[in-house]
């Protein structure tokens, strides 16, 4: 009786689906995408709702910028989160992107998240529920919550006891000490069926202007749609974007950039420029990527790369003097970075360009 | 010496004008006493040849040692073969020195980058014998490969064609091994296909030669690896339980109790003939057809020609096939390839463009608590793989895969990387006062890979086989573990260690792999069972765990024994004798009434 008498109080409270609708001038509190300065979004009304079990439907809503399309989508959520028979009540407002992956979160400051013990949350648990949240692929969306709360088995056979459950001790690494089940209910929420229903939405409004609105966003995910979505010309055109994408996005990203980039950019050899100079800022595996494209690579790369030996693996150094044995690419400004380059003392694999220079 | 290690012993005689030179190469790994160091053999068609590594997991290991004989007296020059496996700004991780009757020599070994020749030290022989030893001085993976004695002071080659040749010279050795033996079938790789493959035709009356380049059978699954089988059993129950696993934790020592039930297992079936240590090294082909296989003892040198009608690659390389001309693919297919989309995942399930990636290799290890302090030395040398990470155990998680490293050619580089990774992780670990009485205890030295060749069959399995359940006449194994691909975490996140990995999956129905995944498209006499059986990269995502692979090589093993009793070809149990072979594959599923209770 108490549980259902204290669910139902704060529902009468707090719940409110009629409420007007807001224009959001504010980041969320923990929030994964950029926010200008002066941004403003207008709340609106969508067909989309989260069904939540003794709470009913908890609206979604799309907030819109200033030409009136959607640039994130919302919900108010309250619900119950049960353990060892007690429940009580989260309230948390979600965010999502447009292509229906999680955005960010508010916290109400009178309604603290709270752990089992019921101590609220600090700072840091909100953070870690945040990257928690970020996490879509993160092993609880795998398994029951049952499954979760087994202790793994630990065997001590001939003294080796240091290794158990993966799978369990990892989802427990993810999530806030205490507060198992407040993770496992925010989480299954924000990763629920509502996704695909939200991206569904973005797809059949999309106009080319979000989709490059995307390509300018520090989200990945977006990047990497906007990518797939644009013409070749978008490619040329914004070009400087890609390259700048290209700096500072992460290696998945980066990776399919450098498979169209020869492709893309065939004609326009020049625009490629600020992608092979970025070589040496690369992570290892883009810059054994790109090593594979040399063949289909404008003229002037040979001697691009051969001022940055010294970032090369020994695998990508030996790709690129075979690259250029075998295509004739040496001349004489990119035959003296590397005879320079094989005199160092202090390049481990300053011998694999002194042999290259021997058989020549 | 004992005088049958003179093989690897051979000298011969150069003439230089008007002197002669005496050289000998003294093999590491055919050392009469390895002590602590462990023969390595993983890399040999990489780098040259088997080799001694001193594994000793920061503790150094007990000198190998063993007996050199001269044909005369006088000054000899030596050279090691070895190599800094991290050159950097700092100490070499795996130095040691030579001890030649008793006495140190100065100079301090594996600093160069790179295999190949360090000099050592000119020395006197008095009595056309010395004593020889490998003197570990870290723990931390030095290795040697060879010992070269010359009176004359011209260093080895050291590029890897001119070794090779080099090495045949020394030894005399002819081209083909010496020895020769016929098989009904020949299956090469001893892991759960292997096994399984073997006992299946050898329970239907096939002589079978099963070649296996460790000591211990299972591969991934033995207890050197500790990866658990996981799968169904399918059709082959009662063949499975003889080589499988618990399901213990990865890197469990319970790996160690189902390694004894296994090569029991394996040892007790006569007509199975076991050739421990060897790892073959060709396979010849003509008109498409192989012809013969070679191996080599990993210590001792000795060489085999296996001849035989068919042969099973189960090498997980898929070597057989590649050395005899098998077509076969590797990497990623583009996503529109077979259609293996699956749009939450996007690029990282199937990729747009088609890309040299795969699944990675993982190094399995684990820790314990003791009653007291214990030390662990500084590993500046592994920081960079490991930067912050701190972990007293390591999973499946653990795994490397990268567009920098080829999982065959640069296993070596993969196997050292997460090396590097452990022993920084551990040490980060150790900093912690909760981890004062923690004692690293396990560490393998071997790569548990997940993926490499796929040899190409009349059918590629994909991904869309397995998510729509498709039925298929041949459909021998069956699976119902989800598809489940791995991907490096640090494509995601720049910050991620890049030794770790994160898995996804996608639930499937019961699904089924066809035989004619299981034979090789071009080369009409080979079978293939194991990770290298033909597939997608996406099509591997679900069978490639061992007790599905089991189920390939017990399916290869009977058809392999109806091959020999009607004198086809794989290709041909498809074609003319698949009902055959479905009775016979059922007929598995029951245990036989004993003659005695007819």
């Amino acid at each position: 009786m108490r549980i259902l008498f204290s669910i139902g109080l704060l529902f009468f409270f707090f719940k409110d689906n009629d409420a007007p609708l807001k224009t959001m001038v504010q980041p969320p509190e923990y929030y994964v995408l950029e926010w200008q300065e002066g941004t403003q979004l207008a709340e609106e009304k969508t067909d989309f709702y989260i069904e939540i079990d003794s709470m009913g439907r908890q609206d979604v809503h799309a907030l819109l910028n200033e030409r009136s399309v959607p640039v994130l989508y919302t919900a108010d959520i309250s619900t119950p989160v049960c353990a060892d028979g007690e429940c009580k009540l989260m309230n948390i407002k979600f965010y999502w992107t447009l292509l229906g992956e999680y955005a960010g979160f508010d916290r109400y400051p009178m309604m603290p998240l709270t752990k089992h013990d019921h101590d609220e949350f600090k700072e840091k648990d909100y953070q870690k529920l945040h990257k928690l949240l970020e996490d879509d692929k993160n092993l609880m969306g795998r398994r029951e919550m049952e499954q979760l709360v087994e202790k793994p088995k630990m065997r001590t056979v001939n003294g080796v006891d240091a290794v158990s459950g993966a799978t369990i001790a990892r989802v427990k690494e993810s999530v806030v000490s205490g507060a198992l089940y407040s993770c496992y209910t925010a989480w299954h929420l924000v990763h629920g069926d509502i996704q695909e229903q939200l991206k569904a939405n973005t797809l059949s409004i999309l106009d080319k202007q979000m989709t490059l609105d995307m390509l300018y966003s520090i989200n990945p995910e977006y990047q990497i749609f906007s990518m797939e979505n644009m013409e070749t010309t978008d490619y040329k055109e914004h070009y400087e974007q890609l390259a700048k994408v290209f700096r500072t996005s992460t290696p998945l990203v980066r990776s399919i950039i450098i498979k169209r980039l020869t492709g893309k950019f065939k004609d326009k050899p020049d625009l490629q420029k600020p992608f092979w100079n970025a070589f040496d800022q690369l992570d290892t595996s883009s810059r054994s990527l790109m090593i594979k494209y040399l063949n289909e690579a404008p003229d002037y790369v040979s001697e691009v790369l051969s001022e940055k030996l010294g970032s090369m693996s020994k695998n990508q150094l030996k790709g690129f003097l075979s690259y250029l044995a075998e295509n004739d690419a040496l001349n004489t400004e990119t035959r003296n970075n590397i005879l320079e380059f094989s005199k160092s003392k202090s390049q481990t694999y300053a011998f694999l360009a002194e042999e290259f220079l021997e058989d020549l | 010496m004992k005088l049958s290690n003179f093989l690897f012993v051979l000298s011969f005689l150069l003439i230089c004008g008007s002197t002669f030179a005496q050289d000998i190469l003294v093999e590491a790994e055919s050392f009469d006493n390895p002590g602590g160091w462990t023969v390595d053999p993983q890399f040999e068609q990489q780098m040259g040849s088997p080799y001694l590594l001193a594994h000793g997991i920061g503790e150094p290991v007990k000198n190998a040692s063993t007996v050199v004989k001269f044909e005369s007296n006088g000054e000899y020059h030596i050279w090691v073969r070895t190599k800094n496996w991290v050159p950097g700004e700092w100490e070499a991780p795996g130095r040691f020195q030579l001890k030649v009757d008793g006495k140190t020599l100065d100079t301090i070994l594996g600093l160069r980058s790179g295999w190949g020749w360090e000099y050592v030290d000119k020395i006197s022989v008095s009595n056309r014998e010395i004593d020889l030893e490998l003197v570990d001085l870290t723990g931390f993976d030095g290795r040697c490969d060879a010992i070269y004695f010359s009176t004359k002071n011209e260093e080895p080659p050291s590029s890897s064609k001119k070794l090779a040749e080099w090495r045949k010279n020394v030894k005399s050795e002819p081209n083909a091994p010496s020895i020769t033996k016929e098989y009904d079938l020949v299956v090469v790789g001893g892991g759960l296909a292997g096994c399984g493959a073997s006992i299946a035709a050898a329970e239907q009356g096939l002589k079978v030669a099963l070649i296996h380049d460790r000591p211990v059978l299972g591969g991934n699954a033995s207890e050197e690896i500790r990866v658990h089988t996981l799968g169904i059993y399918g059709n082959f129950e009662r063949i499975l339980k003889k080589i499988d696993t618990e399901h213990y934790p990865n890197g469990s020592a319970d790996a160690k109790l189902d390694q004894k039930k296994r090569d029991d297992n394996v040892k007790s079936y006569e007509n199975i003939d076991l050739f421990l240590n060897y790892r073959a090294y060709d396979a010849k082909a003509e008109n498409n057809s192989i012809q013969y296989v070679d191996a080599r003892h990993t210590s001792t040198g000795e060489r085999i020609r296996f001849v035989a009608p068919r042969f099973v690659d189960s090498t997980g390389d898929g070597w057989i096939g590649f050395w005899a001309g098998a077509e076969f693919n590797y990497g990623r297919e583009s996503s529109e390839a077979y259609g293996e989309v699956w749009e939450e995942h996007g690029e990282l399930w199937t990729p747009t463009e088609p890309d040299d990636a795969v699944m990675g290799s993982s190094v399995l290890w684990g820790s314990k608590e003791t009653n007291a302090v214990q030390e662990f030395p500084e590993v500046p040398w592994a920081m960079p793989v490991a930067k912050e990470y701190a972990r007293v155990a390591g999973e499946w998680q653990w795994e490397f895969s990268s567009p920098d490293h080829n999982q065959i050619d640069d296993a070596e580089d993969i196997r050292d990387h997460m090396l590097r990774a452990i022993y920084g992780s551990f040490a980060n670990a150790k900093k912690d006062s909760l981890n004062a009485n923690r004692k690293l205890e396990w560490v393998s030295s071997l790569v548990g890979k997940r993926e490499s060749r796929r040899l190409v069959g009349d059918h590629i399995f994909t991904f869309n086989d397995a998510k729509e359940g498709r039925k298929f006449p041949d459909g021998v194994v069956i699976e119902v573990r989800d598809v489940d691909i791995h991907y490096q975490t640090v494509l995601e996140d720049e910050e991620n260690p890049d030794f770790i990995s994160e898995a996804l999956f996608y639930k499937t129905p019961e699904y089924y792999i066809p035989y004619r995944s299981l034979y090789s498209k071009n080369i009409s006499n080979l079978f293939m069972a194991g990770r290298n059986f033909s597939c997608s990269h996406a099509g591997l995502g679900g069978p490639r765990v061992m007790r599905t692979t089991g189920q390939m090589g017990a399916a290869v093993g009977f058809a392999a024994a109806l091959c020999e009793k009607y004198d086809v070809n794989p290709r041909e149990i498809y074609t003319g004798y698949l009902d055959e072979y479905l009775a016979l594959i059922e007929e598995q599923k029951f245990e036989k009434i004993p003659e005695s209770k007819k």
